[in-house]
């Protein structure tokens, strides 16, 4: 490769807006409190979005637009409204259990996420697909953030910040399919959305039932066995 | 047409641009912040006045400091000038002196000088200073490895270490500026300046708390010449540093790109115009972020190492 090659301003754009998405998943991961997470997480479907539309103006994909309106209203203002709520339901300024729910320090926790970050470009990167629409770098980028993502559902101990985890592993999914599949048929991408929602009400019942049982949203409290 | 300057006349207008210029941000900063936060604020040439106060006072030095207490600042800011010399300051092509050392050479008589002031702030034996010293080289062995990191995206980026190359490679497309790569880099290298340059979240630069005091603490016993040598060092190093983030990574327009006297006079207009403008921006942080624990400077520097490793990433690995 020849290092002073740029990959034009189209392609460096659309890395960035998913360079800015890894990102915010690390931010979410070193980020203590849910309310902060939930934040990241809206600014982080948005971005998706913002990408939505960029590829659809550049490559003429009016479907995207239609997409991206979708996932804003559902994944900007719809998933971060139905979590605050559940959570402001549990009668605390700030849900109970979630604050300091770290297996490991911040430091560390950032620099072993650093490590999968590196495996996930490595390994996305090595697959070699190239797409018509969007850069190739784009996907492993998507590719760090699902391993970034899976860190951060397993570092933290609280059923809260592992929904918001799995909420930005859906949105680097989201990534990876505008990467290798922007001109799938709309039907499918809503589809996709809607399992979003699915997912959404069964953390949902899982959070409540959870604050229900232990006062507290710590999954620490399930280690013990009980009879 | 104006008369072609000699180039040894630029090269050396190069060190007279940055060692004139360097109190007066100092004074801009602190006058933009002092307005931020509804103070009149000191002079714009404040800086000069104490600069020139403390050149006629006497200098005392502690018992039992050596030759090197004396010494150190006179070398220190011998070394902040020579680093102008090695970098686009005014010019897009390289002046014959330019290259002597690359981006790492730079590098090293940055960290040189900021060595020195250190050892001779633990020959003095005052305690503060001592304190100052010590967090001093510690915090700059957790922003090290990320200078490391954005050399390697300079590397990687452009096949040399060169300052003038990276500049000129910015400089050629608009993709050049919109890669990840370059971005990241940039954020990491403006977070370490703030971090080097004593600056809100990492210390508060006029603060008299002791406790809180990082480079601020290190020349509390030098006096007279030798500590406005000292502050002329610390002002020094950073508009360096901006000069260096604003020609060589955000902004490497407007410099000279023959010998006109007019277009390096035009040079020497637009750098202090892009140092006021990150002055601005830093002085904008100063007055809306809290000051960070001296624990949690660890976490900033963190920060700042995630966005110079992935600019890495993007580049080495996603081919970004």
């Amino acid at each position: 490769m020849d290092p002073v090659h740029a990959p034009g301003v189209y392609q460096g754009a659309a890395n960035v807006i998913a360079t800015l998405m890894l990102v915010l998943e690390f931010g979410m991961l070193r980020q203590a409190l849910i309310r902060d997470q939930i934040r990241l997480y809206a600014a982080q479907s948005a971005l998706i979005s913002v990408l939505a539309i960029v590829i659809a103006a550049d490559r003429g994909l009016p479907d995207l637009y239609a997409l991206a309106a979708l996932s804003a209203a559902l994944k900007v203002v719809a998933v971060p409204l139905v979590v605050r709520r559940l959570l402001g339901r549990t009668g605390h300024d700030e849900a109970p259990g979630v604050a300091g729910s770290y297996t490991f320090g911040v430091a560390n926790t950032v620099l072993g996420s650093i490590g999968l970050a590196a495996l996930g470009y490595f390994c996305f990167g090595a697959l070699g697909i190239h797409s018509p629409v969007a850069p190739a770098a784009a996907l492993a980028i998507a590719g760090a953030m699902v391993l970034v993502a899976f860190g951060l559902m397993i570092v933290r101990r609280d059923v809260a910040s592992q929904a918001v985890g799995f909420f930005s592993l859906e949105n680097a999914i989201s990534l990876a399919a505008l990467v290798v599949a922007a001109g799938l048929p709309l039907i499918l991408e809503t589809a996709f959305l809607f399992d979003l929602l699915v997912a959404v009400v069964v953390f949902a019942m899982l959070m409540r039932a959870h604050h229900a049982r232990t006062e507290s949203l710590s999954t620490a409290d399930l280690t013990r066995l009980r009879g | 047409m104006s008369a072609a300057l000699p180039i040894l006349v630029i090269q050396l207008l190069q060190v007279l641009t940055v060692a004139v210029a360097a109190p007066g941000l100092t004074g801009v900063i602190a006058r933009m912040e002092a307005r931020l936060q509804g103070r009149a604020g000191p002079r714009l040439l404040q800086p000069y006045y104490d600069l020139a106060k403390l050149f006629r006072k006497e200098a005392l030095a502690p018992e039992g400091a050596g030759w090197f207490f004396l010494a150190a600042p006179v070398v220190a800011v011998a070394a902040y000038l020579t680093v102008p010399l090695l970098i686009p300051v005014l010019t897009t092509y390289g002046l014959p002196l330019g290259y002597m050392g690359d981006i790492l050479g730079g590098g090293f008589m940055l960290s040189l000088a900021s060595f020195l002031v250190a050892a001779a702030a633990l020959e003095s034996g005052g305690p503060y200073a001592q304190l100052g010293s010590s967090r001093a080289k510690t915090f700059s062995a957790i922003t090290e490895p990320v200078v490391l990191f954005v050399v390697f995206t300079v590397a990687l980026l452009t096949g040399t270490d060169l300052p003038y190359a990276l500049a000129a490679t910015v400089r050629s497309s608009a993709g050049q500026i919109v890669r990840p790569a370059h971005l990241l880099a940039s954020a990491a290298l403006f977070m370490v300046i703030l971090a080097e340059t004593g600056r809100i979240p990492v210390e508060t630069h006029t603060g008299t708390n002791e406790f809180g005091m990082i480079d601020e603490a290190r020349p509390f016993e030098h006096s007279g010449p030798y500590f406005a040598l000292l502050k002329w060092g610390s002002e020094l190093k950073q508009l360096i540093l901006y000069t260096i983030l604003a020609n060589v990574f955000l902004a490497p327009w407007g410099l000279a790109s023959t010998q006109q006297a007019t277009s390096v006079l035009l040079a020497i207009v637009a750098l202090l115009a892009k140092a006021t403008a990150i002055g601005a921006v830093v002085a904008v942080i100063d007055s809306s972020f809290a000051k960070l624990r001296l624990f949690k400077i660890t976490e900033f520097v963190a920060g700042a190492f995630l966005l110079a490793v992935l600019g890495v990433f993007t580049l080495y690995l996603g081919g970004g």
